[in-house]
């Protein structure tokens, strides 16, 4: 099979024509990954026994088991109970829940790297402990792994054609929609590991960049 | 050093005669463990009043002022703070441990400084001074900001206020970290070893605003520190700790000249204090 280039630019606007749903699904779970994560960071770190014991518990199951498995739970099995939702959002929390638990390490480890005397200090100057969560604790942890949570997004971003899976229209279902049109599958697959590429590549520029730029403030 | 120099005092001892101490501590015992680290201690700070404390390694000197500064709990007994309790609180007569809210309140009493000034390594040395007394005491920016100037001006750093504390030195940050324990106005100020994380160039500087603060006598002062002559011009009063006990105090020319204990007479010994014959 050869390429055809007039071909492969008849399709490409039929091709980004989804990609707003590519990248939506993108920000969607990396949102729902980042807040959930951080509740769990702050669930397994409880002084209650009970309630870090079983996030300790929820976070290596999801995490040790397929998203794909876990997009399929909430897509086929949840229904049932009578729990719907569109695909769109299935996915969105599906792929969010997955990141979560990834991104709670990644909180944690964050944490626990600010000083035990930064604690103290913000102590001894009487802040509520929300303040000095808010204040204090969280902005001084946050900013070391910005980095690891961009690669986060990056990896996240690469999974998004699994939601294929679930009936959702994403870059890669779109290509293989208009591959079966024509039978010709060679350039809308390929034009979709391009637009991964470039995406994928262009943000870890950033991330790298932000990196730099991070150790500068230091 | 020796014993035999003559040292000006600044300033005479407080005139606590009349007054109820501002600090309490009775009968405080702390264990870590099995390692029992204070003994039933009872020392009484009064208001503007400056007590030195000096002691070996491991005494529980550092013990004492986190259990003041709620950063520990005390094992047993009790410590009072300008009337109040700060680790109970009473409940129909009663005195039951206290929660987060209560010693949020009597906390505002007491300011302390680290030996490794633990600044806020995020925010300017004039958000270190400003954050507290806006978010915990709710002071307007512009006060808070007028007042923030006002401290690192006593301090010497009014030209630091927009830098970053990483690009201080030691003795720089520590003089910063005062001046953010001072905005708080706190009623007892802790200094646990102020300069001995400080290069030896420093550490002048920060016994100087030391110094500088403690003419003022509205706020009483506790001080762990291994500079005698340090403790010996400043002090009111010093209290030598050992095995987690005080085991001897009084006034500095008292206690660092005649010492009473085998124990004091020795621990001065090694700093070249010769106590019997000052
Ligand atoms: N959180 C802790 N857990 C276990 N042991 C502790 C803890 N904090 C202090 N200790 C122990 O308690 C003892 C007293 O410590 P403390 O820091 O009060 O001594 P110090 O008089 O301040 O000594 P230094 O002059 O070295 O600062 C030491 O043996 C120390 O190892
Ligand atoms: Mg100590």
């Amino acid at each position: 099979m050869v390429w055809d280039w007039k071909y492969a630019l008849d399709i490409l606007p039929g091709l980004l024509e989804v990609a707003p749903v590519t990248i939506l699904a993108t920000l969607g779970a990396f949102a729902v990954a980042l807040i959930l994560g951080l509740g769990l960071a702050f669930a397994r770190r409880s002084t209650n026994r009970l309630l870090s014991g079983v996030t300790h518990a929820v976070v290596e199951f999801i995490r040790s088991t397929p998203p794909f498995v876990q997009l399929f739970f909430l897509f086929f099995v949840m229904p049932q109970f009578g729990v719907t939702m569109s695909a769109l959002m299935t996915g969105i929390l599906g792929l969010g829940i997955h990141y979560s638990t990834f991104l709670s390490e990644v909180y944690r480890a964050g944490i626990d790297s600010v000083e035990k005397g930064q604690w103290e200090a913000a102590t001894a100057l009487n802040f509520t402990p929300r303040q000095k969560w808010m204040r204090i604790i969280l902005p001084q942890a946050i900013r070391p792994i910005i980095p690891v949570m961009g690669n986060y997004l990056i990896t996240l971003f690469k999974e998004t054609p699994m939601l294929l899976g679930i009936t959702v229209v994403e870059m890669l279902s779109q290509a293989q929609i208009i591959g079966s049109q024509s039978f010709r599958y060679t350039e809308p697959v390929t034009l979709v590991g391009i637009f991964f590429l470039v995406l994928s590549y262009g943000a870890s520029l950033l991330v790298k960049r932000l990196e730099i730029r991070l150790n500068v403030h230091r | 050093m020796s014993g035999s120099e003559v040292i000006e005092r600044p300033d005479t001892e407080a005139p606590i005669e009349g007054k109820e101490p501002i600090v309490r501590f009775e009968k405080i015992s702390k264990s870590f463990g099995e390692l029992d680290v204070l003994k039933e201690v009872d020392l009484d700070l009064y208001p503007g009043e400056r007590v030195a404390i000096i002691g070996p390694s491991g005494s529980g000197k550092t013990t004492m002022a986190r259990l003041l500064m709620t950063l520990e709990e005390p094992t047993d007994g009790y410590i009072e703070v300008d009337g109040r309790q700060l680790w109970h609180k009473e409940v129909n007569g009663e005195l039951v441990k206290a929660n987060e809210k209560h010693l949020h309140e009597v906390r505002g009493d007491i300011g302390m400084v680290f030996q490794h000034f633990h600044l806020f390594p995020h925010m300017t040395v004039l958000k270190n001074l400003m954050e507290a007394p806006i978010k915990v005491k709710g002071q307007t920016k512009a006060k808070a900001r007028e007042e923030a100037l006002a401290m690192l001006e006593k301090v010497g750093m009014v030209d630091f206020a927009d830098q970053y504390p990483a690009r201080l030195s030691g003795g720089q940050q520590q003089r910063v970290a005062i001046a953010r324990a001072l905005v708080m106005h706190p009623k007892v100020m802790l200094f646990d070893e102020p300069t001995s994380a400080l290069d030896p160039e420093t550490v002048g500087e920060v016994l100087e605003v030391i110094k500088e603060i403690a003419k003022d006598r509205e706020m009483a002062m506790m001080l762990i520190t291994h500079e005698m002559s340090f403790a010996r011009d400043i002090a009111d009063r010093i209290a030598f700790f050992d095995e987690g006990k005080i085991q001897e105090q009084g006034p500095p020319a008292k206690l660092l000249n005649n010492p009473e204990t085998e124990r004091l007479g020795e621990f001065l010994n090694r700093f070249g204090i010769d106590g019997n014959h000052g």
